[in-house]
């Protein structure tokens, strides 16, 4: 009998990219919500709905006395009895910091998925890459890539993970200045107690983090049965259990539970937490970042959380 | 015997094994899947301790232990055997021991039940009186046991079917009035002739105890007889009715014992008897030599098979090969008819005689038929003489071509007067004459007079001193009707009438069958051989050359056999001085089998002898075996085993997607099954085309005679006449088609032209017989000598184109020719018309002469339809049909009247006419009679 689980070959940059850019296509320009950060004055390309520095028409405003003669649109003004100002839409750019999690537990693909962890994970890095960078925001890899703010971030992306030393763990945060966004990618296996001490720190320095947990759907529902021996792809750990489906709700317990306390513990910190499971489609973890990103979280709890 | 043994008790130390299994099963574990886990943490924590099982549980350890038991016992073979029986002391025990046939595949155990009695008799002192039922000899005066023990093993069973009547009698007189007091028969189950006697003399005995021993009778069955037929040889078994349904295979083997085909007997249930169906070749199954029961070694399984058994090849020959809209008139339809069912029959493939007879003659048939063949072409005499010479029976028929043919034919067995004898025509007194008493020598003797059959026409024989001796048949006024001649090792046989209704309604008649079949059960079986001995030794006494035993083997040992006399026609019975075997010599034998045909095996009926009788089964019989129980317990153990196993491995977790793999490779299959095939039929030839050219429309034809300046007066002149036609007629015939005779096809033409010219080379023979085939097969030749004008000097000598013709003709199977009657359909086929000039006038146009033309069913002889297949003239019509380019004629008239010309045009519109339409004009002949009729 084939074994339910594989370790699949770490997924090509270029493919990779192709999906991701496939996938944030269906998505609307993502727009940080960044009231915190309102007077960062990098200009970036996407209004916020107020008035304020920038270059497109947002609206014609009676002239208030005191202003300044030269913001009067005279052409406006000339059409009736009063003089009219002309308002622009204020324009800013917000630095994200993306980072998915590449050690050897996420090239874990099982026959009910259809895709291995990493390469969901990709894909869904390098689509937010995409949404954010066509919204004009900064967009960086902590210990990968600096941020930058280019249309073509997402693949400059690719391109430096492609590149980078493999990591395990948690990311660098040297590189993490400032009031930033964070969304970490990862499974998060490792004791949800260990994953808090890192990530707290980043918490108080005021960095706003979005957890996007992958798993495998082998992972959730325990499939065995029968008498298996159980690698650990990380460690390289064997585990001989003699009747495997004895035990498939005891495990199923204690992973939903270890679910549980992580989510719970960052939202305590105000960090969102999405569950996302590789059977299921890529956008709707998209979705729920993107929600989250925006700053409207109601409409992603129909997306990834469950 | 103990009522309970082991037949092989060393494997029961195999059961010491057992503990090392049992170590063995316990020390393995099953082998785990591995299987990737990345939260392998998480899992940790929920397995407490490592839980490997190293044992399997103890349940399931049990069970394969048992499993291996149930092996080793089985392999050991336990037997049961519950017997019991004691003997009345009241007087000596008398062994009925029947050792016919069906007791020999049990033999052993028939032996071991008598000596158990035996030694019973021993035991209690009383003398032992045995009888074999099948010996020749009885000495049944009852003796010592170690005298009985002797007389046991040297009986032997025997070939034959048990005299019980007589072992009786030799009882009766050895007791000489002593009350036996127990009396067993040893019976092999089968009634036989004389039972009843036999029984009612034991039973007057008086014994104190009767008991009855027989076998289960899956021995008896046995065949009986077996018949070839057109595609099978089926073979007649006969068992005991009151089985249930069985099968048994037959096989039929050759000479050396090896088996070359088999069939199937289904008896049905309650049937006593079945047969079984042998499919194989006609020259496989002439090598059959003895049939058998596959596993049943009795010599009444075993049919041995001699000469009479094999099938005869019949090569059909017929001077036309007839049309197949008319099949009643073809002269092979009655003999093909009569002799499938007994012969296999070769057809030529071409009407060629030249060729056909050669190709028949190379299979080596056992008779040649030739119905209605006159001349044969040169070539083929020698051949068939050889052939007859070496063994061949050559059976002729009558008809219009013998009538014809030239006297000094060698291939009829007496001298024939030249034409026919018509009995009860217009102008004779004679009546249809019946047939006489069939003579009491010849393969006809022992028929019935047949008195349904009328000869209306026959071919006369010259009288000659042994005429009567060589006559098979003749009719009531004494003219023979089947002579014959022995030639060499062969013979010839000659019917005096036709092989089809015409001349006589013999064909029609039962009798026909009967007279063709035994006429080829007479030729050799093999066809010609070079050893010319034979069927001379008729009813002589034959010496045993090879016996069957009683196990169904045969073998050389002939002992105390003796010669048999077989007279044919009937099946010589078995007894002990001819055992069942072949008679005769190496090179010919007859079978002796040991059942008569029709026998049925009927249970021996016990009951008769008027006293209560106890039923015992053999020795051994009784006994049941444990083996077959305890396979199947170790198998239903290995299935549970199996079961438990996929079970415990989570085999049922996954059914669903066995299923979705089972789908997708039936999809496949499916895929793969309809696949098209992408190479095509190609079976184009090269010439096809100008064959469907020539096929697409009516073509004038003529024979390339080689002379150059006649060949191309041929073309123009059918040219000529095919522009006559297309201008007159509906008929549009295409352009002229020139033929070599040799090399083209002839069959697409309904006629030929064939200028003679004495000065162009003369044809091959094969020509001439590819000519010859064409008119067998209904096509016509319209031959011109175009020597009206040169044959008008006086001389009356032939001229040298009529010498050519008559060369041509000469090997040539041509029917009686006459002058263009008046009435011919010719004469009026298109036009109306007196006689048919071409460039010439006065040359009559000679046609094939109508047979019946007495009779009111004319036109009924030929194949063509009534046309007849050759036109002879010598006015040169081509020379009068003959225009050039520009449609002015080429050759004047002679004398020059272009009216003359005309009517040769017309001639020939007649003549095409009459070829493609046949005698659908002949109507007109009656258009008089048809008008008076509607007048009134």
């Amino acid at each position: 009998m084939a074994p339910i689980g594989e370790i699949v070959q770490q997924t090509s940059g270029s493919e990779v990219l192709s999906r991701a850019q496939s996938r944030a296509a269906l998505v609307p320009d993502c727009m940080v919500e960044a009231k915190r950060i309102a007077n960062t004055v990098i200009a970036g390309w996407h209004g916020r709905r107020k008035r304020g520095v920038g270059e497109n028409f947002w609206q014609f405003r009676p002239y208030a006395e005191g202003e300044s003669l030269s913001r009067i649109d005279w052409r406006r003004s000339a059409r009736d009895d009063h003089t009219y100002i002309r308002d622009r839409e204020w324009e800013a750019a917000h630095t994200v910091w993306l980072w998915c999690d590449l050690s050897p537990s996420m090239m874990y693909k099982s026959s009910f998925g259809t895709v291995s962890k990493e390469s969901r994970a990709l894909v869904l890095m390098l689509a937010l890459a995409e949404i954010l960078a066509r919204s004009g925001e900064r967009i960086g890899c902590p210990g990968v890539m600096e941020p930058v703010s280019a249309r073509n971030a997402a693949e400059r992306l690719a391109a430096a993970i492609m590149h980078a030393p493999p990591t395990n763990g948690l990311p660098e945060t040297a590189m993490i200045r400032g009031h930033s966004d964070l969304v970490l990618i990862g499974d998060f296996l490792d004791d949800a107690d260990r994953i808090m001490e890192r990530l707290s720190p980043l918490a108080r320095r005021g960095l706003r983090g979005h957890v996007v947990e992958i798993a495998d759907p082998a992972e959730e529902t325990f499939p065995y049965s029968g008498r298996t021996e159980f690698t650990d792809p990380e460690t390289g750990e064997k585990l001989v259990s003699g009747r495997a489906e004895t035990i498939r709700e005891d495990y199923q317990r204690a992973y939903l539970l270890r679910r549980e306390t992580l989510g719970d513990s960052l939202r305590r910190l105000g960090w969102s937490f999405v569950f996302h499971r590789t059977d299921h489609l890529a956008s709707e973890a998209l979705i729920a970042v993107h929600g989250y990103l925006s700053g409207m979280p109601a409409a992603a709890v129909a997306g990834g959380r469950r | 015997m103990s009522a309970f043994a082991f037949a092989n008790p060393a494997i029961l130390l195999g059961l010491l094994a057992l503990p090392v299994i049992w170590w063995l099963l316990r020390l393995t574990p099953p082998r785990p899947k591995t299987e990737v886990f990345p939260p392998l943490r998480i899992l940790a924590s929920v397995l407490k301790r490592e839980e490997t099982p190293a044992k399997s549980p103890w349940w399931l350890t049990l069970l394969r232990m048992l499993l291996a038991a149930a092996l080793i016992l089985a392999i050991a073979d336990p037997v049961l055997d519950p017997r019991t029986g004691s003997l009345s002391a009241d007087g000596p025990l008398v062994l009925v021991v029947d050792n016919g046939w069906a007791t020999s595949t049990d033999w052993d155990r028939r032996i071991e039940t008598a000596e158990a009695l035996i030694a019973d008799a021993e035991g209690a002192d009383l003398p032992v009186s045995i009888t074999f039922t099948a010996d020749p000899t009885h000495d049944a005066v009852p003796a010592s046991a170690a005298s009985a023990r002797e007389k046991l093993a040297a009986a032997r069973p025997r070939p034959l079917v048990p005299e019980r009547e007589r072992a009786a009698n030799a009882i009766g007189e050895a007791l000489n009035g002593t009350a036996p007091g127990t009396l067993v028969i040893l019976s092999d189950g089968l009634s036989a002739a004389g039972d009843e006697a036999a029984l009612a003399t034991l039973g007057g005995l008086a014994p104190a105890d009767i008991r009855l021993i027989a076998g289960d009778g899956v021995s008896a069955v046995a065949l009986t007889s077996a018949t070839n037929s057109a595609e099978t040889m089926s073979v007649t078994a006969t068992r005991l009715p009151d089985a249930a349904v069985r099968s048994v295979s037959v096989s039929a083997l050759d000479i050396q014992g090896r088996p070359l085909a088999s069939g199937t007997l289904q008896f049905a249930a309650g049937a006593a008897t079945a047969t079984a169906e042998i499919e194989a070749p006609f020259e496989l199954r002439n090598d059959f030599a003895r049939l058998g029961i596959d596993g049943l070694a009795t010599a009444g399984a075993a049919h041995l098979l001699d000469d009479g058994f094999k099938r005869r090849r019949v090569a059909l020959l017929a001077g036309e090969s007839g049309s197949d809209f008319q099949p009643l008139l073809q002269p092979l339809y009655y003999i093909s008819r009569a002799l499938q069912p007994y012969a296999d029959l070769i057809e030529p493939t071409t009407a060629d005689l030249s060729v056909s007879i050669p190709q028949v003659l190379e299979r080596n048939p056992s008779a040649i038929i030739m119905a209605d063949v006159g001349r044969l072409p040169a070539g083929a005499y020698e051949p068939l003489q050889r052939w007859i010479s070496r063994g061949g029976t050559l059976i002729r028929f009558a008809g219009p071509r013998l009538a014809a043919a030239p006297s000094d034919d060698p291939l009829v067995p007496v001298i024939l007067r030249q034409g026919e004898r018509t009995l009860g025509g217009a102008l004779s007194w004679s009546e249809p004459q019946p047939l006489a008493d069939f003579p009491d020598f010849g393969p006809f003797a022992g028929m019935p007079r047949a008195a349904d059959v009328t000869i209306n026409r026959q071919v006369l024989a010259q009288p000659t001193p042994d005429l009567a001796e060589r006559t098979w048949a003749s009719l009531a006024d004494g003219t023979p009707l089947v002579t014959t001649r022995e030639q060499e090792a062969g013979r010839i046989v000659l019917f005096h009438t036709s092989a089809e209704a015409t001349w006589s309604n013999m064909p029609l008649s039962g009798n026909f069958v009967e007279m063709l079949r035994r006429l080829v059960q007479m030729a050799r079986a093999g066809g010609a051989t070079t050893t010319s001995d034979g069927s001379e030794a008729a009813s002589s006494a034959l010496p045993p050359y090879r016996l069957l035993g009683a196990d169904g083997i045969l073998t050389t040992e002939t002992g105390t056999a003796k010669p048999i006399s077989i007279t044919p026609g009937r099946t010589p019975s078995a007894s002990f001085d001819h055992p069942p075997g072949l008679y005769g010599t190496e090179d010919g034998f007859s079978a002796v089998n040991l059942l008569a045909p029709g026998t049925e095996l009927s249970a021996f009926q016990a009951d008769l002898i008027g006293q209560s009788v106890v039923r015992e089964a053999l020795a051994g019989e009784e006994a049941t075996s444990l083996r077959p129980h305890l396979f199947a317990l170790a198998f239903l153990l290995i299935l549970l085993d199996s079961l438990v196993v996929l079970f415990m491995n989570g085999a049922f977790s996954r059914l669903p997607r066995v299923k979705r793999a089972a789908a997708a490779i039936t999809a496949l299959a499916l895929l793969l099954a309809f696949h098209p095939d992408p190479a095509g039929a190609q079976d184009a030839k090269p010439g096809d085309e100008l064959l469907m050219q020539r096929l697409d429309t009516t073509h004038l034809a003529y024979v390339v005679t080689g002379d150059a300046e006649v060949d191309r007066l041929s073309e123009q002149g059918l040219a000529g006449l095919s522009e006559f036609l297309t201008y007159r007629t509906t008929l549009a015939p295409g352009a002229p088609v020139g033929l070599d005779i040799a090399t083209d096809e002839l069959s697409f033409y309904p006629m030929i032209y064939w200028p003679i010219s004495a000065s162009a080379p003369m044809p091959s023979a094969a020509a001439i017989s590819r000519i010859d085939a064409y008119m067998r097969n209904g096509g016509t030749v319209l031959f011109d000598t175009r020597d009206q004008i040169s044959s008008l000097d006086g001389s009356g000598t032939t001229s040298a184109n009529g010498e050519r013709l008559q060369a041509i003709l000469a090997n040539i199977d041509i029917p009686p020719l006459e002058p263009t009657p008046e009435d011919h359909v010719l004469s009026r086929s298109f036009y109306l018309l007196n006689d048919f000039p071409g460039r010439y006038a006065g040359s009559p146009l000679w046609v094939e002469a109508r047979q019946e033309a007495a009779e009111t069913n004319s036109e009924l002889s030929s194949s063509g339809d009534g046309v007849t297949p050759l036109l002879i003239t010598g006015n040169d019509f081509a020379g009068a049909w003959a225009v050039d380019n520009q449609g002015n004629a080429l050759l004047p008239t002679v004398p020059a009247d272009e009216m003359q010309r005309e009517y040769a045009y017309r001639a020939g519109v007649n003549i095409m006419m009459y070829m493609l339409t046949g005698n659908y004009k002949s109507d007109q002949v009656h258009v008089p009679d048809l008008l008076e009729r509607l007048g009134q």
